[in-house]
């Protein structure tokens, strides 16, 4: 496309059908104890 | 929903409900939002070109017809104006059997620091002092494997107050929950959060050799961390963390680890402080917002968001700099995993706090997680006789994005899942309520994260 770049990303309805597995980390045993921050953890299936 | 904004030249359009992300020029920034109810319509495209026309757009006609194809072309791929399916589906999401995954094990309600904005009161969490003993704490390792049904990796954190104050207990919980492994087919990641002081060479050999992760705190610049900081006496710390911190980074080949720091009312200029710890040569950062009563001096006001905004804006340009310079570094606020991040379900279900994710006390009574702990209105049970408040474990099974009114058109909802439950609770009165800086905070982060993204796409070209 020429007035359009789309930046690489996880089809986030595709991730309804095999998603929710529940083996990902919890959001606050990473850094944050203090903030919700979700977006930047990864999923233990797309690794 | 899509939702549009500028940042350091890009113009970036997000459609929310797909996680697609667009870089696109200015005609297409201006079309997007003026065709999204045309393009619902299923108007012609000449009466999309009519419709740009009448707004009084100058750019000249086959430009504006390509912008239209392309946009056209994007939500036929279901990348751009996507509709919100997911209500339903995450109801029944919800409902499901949850499993315990993740517990914060409060080693020690104790501290050798006396953090100025401790939301556990100099360890105490507004209780008393106290050190779990081994046993309460392997009743709460057992309490998680017998809890976790299938799920493999479990996940446990030393916290405190702190918890090197406890260590022996911490290293014979270690070896405790090893022996459990092999038998239940489970895999523990531990986590140790320290301020530090009691760090050595044996603690740290043990730490790189069984723990996942640690997270060091200090808050950046020397006369910022030892403000808040400072031990009982009033002395500073900084002088003797730094460079046992900088041992643990380099022992863990920078990875694996965060240095933590706390930014507040005193130092609305934080990015110094992050630059000052990749300074010191920290790879893994991550610098975060106090969360406090508006009553002390220390708390984030309303009047500060354009300052930190400001703040967080100058330090996506500085980390871009560096990462082209060959001295990147992670900032954990602005990570963000654009093709491997999590399924919806998890981006929409909130931390899991009150359901997959529980504090224990050191005397083995569980909260939803650390920041509650200490208010009896959340107790949730103890090691011995597991979880007996049902109702409250349920109520946070409940807490998604979908009951929270103020995050149904926030564009942000899928990376933050919600927010923190404890922050809404502490500034609401209710987990689904919005402590409404914390938001906007985050918005902003988002927008960062994703631009830099978008910054670093263009250099891989």
């Amino acid at each position: 496309m020429k007035h359009i770049k789309t930046l690489s990303t996880r089809d986030l309805k595709k991730s309804m059908k095999k998603g929710g597995c529940g083996e990902c980390q919890t959001s606050c045993q990473s850094a944050c104890k203090t903030s919700c921050t979700v977006g930047n953890q990864s999923c233990e299936n797309v690794k | 929903m899509i939702h549009c904004y500028k940042n350091n030249g890009y113009n970036i359009v997000m459609d929310v409900n797909s996680g697609s992300v667009h870089v696109v020029d200015d005609i297409v920034y201006d079309l997007v939002p003026l065709l999204e109810p045309a393009v619902r319509e299923k108007k012609t495209e000449d009466e999309m070109l009519d419709l740009a026309v009448q707004q009084g757009f100058s750019y000249a006609t086959e430009d504006m017809k390509e912008a239209i194809g392309e946009i056209l072309a994007l939500a036929e791929a279901e990348m751009l104006y996507t509709e919100d399916i997911y209500e339903n589906y995450i109801d029944s999401f919800k409902t499901r059997e949850t499993v315990v995954k993740a517990l914060c094990l409060h080693i020690a309600h104790d501290c050798n620091l006396a953090c100025k904005y401790c939301f556990a009161e100099e360890g105490e969490y507004h209780g008393r002092r106290a050190m779990m003993s081994f046993e309460v704490g392997q009743k709460a390792l057992d309490f998680l494997v017998a809890n976790s049904g299938n799920r493999i990796n479990l996940e446990v954190d030393f916290f405190g107050g702190e918890p090197l104050m406890n260590w022996q207990v911490v290293k014979d919980l270690v070896a405790y929950g090893r022996s459990l492994e092999k038998e239940h087919n489970k895999k523990f990641r531990f986590t140790l959060t320290t301020n530090g002081v009691l760090l050595n060479d044996d603690i740290l050999e043990f730490a790189n050799r069984e723990m996942s992760n640690i997270v060091l705190s200090i808050d950046g610049r020397k006369e910022v961390h030892d403000m808040m900081r400072p031990h009982r006496g009033g002395q500073g710390s900084y002088d003797e963390i730094v460079p046992k911190f900088i041992k643990v980074a380099e022992s863990r080949n920078q990875m694996d680890y965060y240095v933590r720091g706390t930014f507040t009312h005193h130092n609305l200029d934080f990015s110094k402080d992050v630059l000052h710890l990749a300074d010191l040569g920290f790879k893994q950062i991550s610098v975060e917002p106090v969360v406090a009563e508006n009553t002390a001096d220390y708390a984030i006001r309303e009047e500060d968001l354009p300052m930190l905004m400001k703040q967080y804006d100058e330090l996506a340009l500085e980390m871009i700099r560096r990462r082209k310079e060959g001295k990147g570094f992670n900032f954990f606020h602005f990570m963000i995993d654009l093709e491997g991040g999590p399924c919806v379900a998890k981006r929409l279900s909130g931390c899991g706090s009150g359901t997959e994710y529980l504090a224990v006390t050191p005397w083995g009574d569980f909260y939803p997680c650390h920041q509650f702990v200490g208010n009896e209105d959340f107790l949730l049970g103890n090691v011995y006789e597991g979880i007996t408040a049902e109702h409250i474990c349920n109520e946070f099974k409940q807490c998604n994005v979908y009951a929270k009114e103020s995050c149904k058109d926030c564009f942000a909802k899928f990376y933050c899942s919600g927010g923190c439950a404890a922050n809404a609770y502490n500034f609401t009165g209710q987990i689904t309520g919005a402590y409404d800086i914390g938001c906007q905070l985050q918005k902003k982060r988002v927008e960062c994260a994703i631009m830099i993204k978008a910054a670093l796409s263009d250099e891989e070209e």
